[in-house]
């Protein structure tokens, strides 16, 4: 049964990755094994999932629910995707409200809760990295700053910073931010 | 009872958040900050936190397990279940949409334009959250050795998200050892 199968093979593919990225080469195994996609069609769909809100594994099992079985099938695979967070998640959820004031707990929280913030801050740079930089990474072998500067879509740079400015300094909300970002986009990107 | 009444909400505004999380989904972070901490106080800035890095090392895809780690928080097993479809519900809508279109939006100039406004945003909505967030996770020197290693690392190398958590919550079990109540500066 097409269903079944759809959702035991986005459970995997959940519970094989950790988001983003590093699904890919778990999607590609499974879905190239049923023949429900070709290798080129997974590249599409990371740039679908560019252009899209939300994550790419949901993305991707819409993309391919909805490709083998219709609206049932999409949501079948996004069920499946979805098993870790809804149970590891849901568990640890549990766990942690059920130990709230332990002494213990909160001394191991404080140590990860800077790890936390650090793996933030070093999204924003990953980010930025891809995203303002030629290529999407900073070539260290051969490194000239000339080269490196002009490479910098410095237009890209201009909207973060204006954005920025409206988030942190007036205080607008993130969606309206988000709109502003795009009419940016549309004149200077 | 009380929370029973909050699913609708929590159902809507996680819809909300994830029609506008773009770019790796770490924006999710400063619209629940956002959202449910400062709009409806059913969150407190310490427990998204706590909940970002576990989400974030857990297997499956961090911006699910976010909101199950919230929407179970203020609401139990139901909550967690609203919140994850929730978030999940337009990016359902979004990819049929895209899907249909795909062949001439992938090659369409405008649409590129828009998507390098919205990926650069992405970036100080990224930086807003980390800046609200180091009252709550720095407390003492020793964090902040804690933040600059795990920075470094984050920003440098692939080393695993998990192991990086383990190692971080063995270091604050080592450094505070249940003493919590005697350095609450």
């Amino acid at each position: 049964m097409i269903y079944l199968r759809l959702f035991i093979s986005f459970m995997k593919i959940g519970f094989c990755s950790f988001g983003g990225m590093t699904m890919i080469p778990v999607i590609n195994d499974e879905v190239l094994r049923y023949g429900w996609m070709t290798a080129s069609e997974v590249m599409d769909i990371v740039a679908v999932a560019e252009m899209t809100p939300g994550s790419l594994g949901i993305n991707c099992a819409t993309f391919v629910g909805l490709r083998t079985a219709g609206l049932p099938g999409a949501l079948f695979a996004s069920l499946g995707v979805m098993m870790p967070s809804l149970t590891l998640s849901m568990l640890a959820a549990h766990f942690i409200l059920h130990m709230k004031g332990n002494k213990y707990l909160e001394s191991a929280m404080r140590g990860v809760r800077p790890a936390s913030l650090g793996m933030l801050a070093a999204a924003a740079v990953t980010l930025s990295v891809s995203t303002f930089v030629a290529g999407g990474v900073i070539d260290l072998s051969g490194f000239s700053l000339p080269a490196f500067l002009s490479g910098i879509s410095w237009n890209l740079v201009l909207i973060a910073v204006i954005t920025g400015v409206i988030l942190l300094k007036f205080k607008l909300s993130i969606p309206k931010t988000i709109l502003i970002a795009a009419v940016l986009g549309l004149l200077i990107g | 009872m009380e929370k029973t009444r909050r699913l609708p909400a929590i159902f809507f505004i996680m819809m909300k958040i994830g029609l506008f999380t773009f770019g790796g989904g770490w924006s999710i972070i400063a619209q629940i900050q956002n959202e449910f901490v400062d709009k409806k106080g059913w969150m407190t800035e310490e427990q998204i936190v706590d909940y970002m890095s576990l989400a974030k090392s857990f297997p499956g895809i961090m911006i699910i397990n976010m909101s199950v780690f919230c929407g179970y928080t203020m609401a139990g097993p139901a909550g967690a279940v609203a919140a994850a479809f929730g978030l999940s519900l337009p990016a359902l809508v979004a990819i049929a949409v895209v899907t249909y279109f795909y062949e001439s939006l992938r090659d369409n100039i405008y649409v590129a334009k828009i998507l390098n406004g919205v990926r650069s945003v992405v970036i100080p909505i990224i930086i807003s959250a980390c800046l609200r967030m180091r009252g709550t996770a720095i407390r003492g020197k020793s964090a902040w050795v804690i933040l600059a290693a795990s920075f470094v690392v984050c920003a440098l190398t692939g080393f695993s998200k998990l192991l990086l958590i383990l190692i971080a919550l063995a270091l604050g079990l080592l450094i505070w050892r249940g003493r919590i109540s005697d350095d609450l500066s």
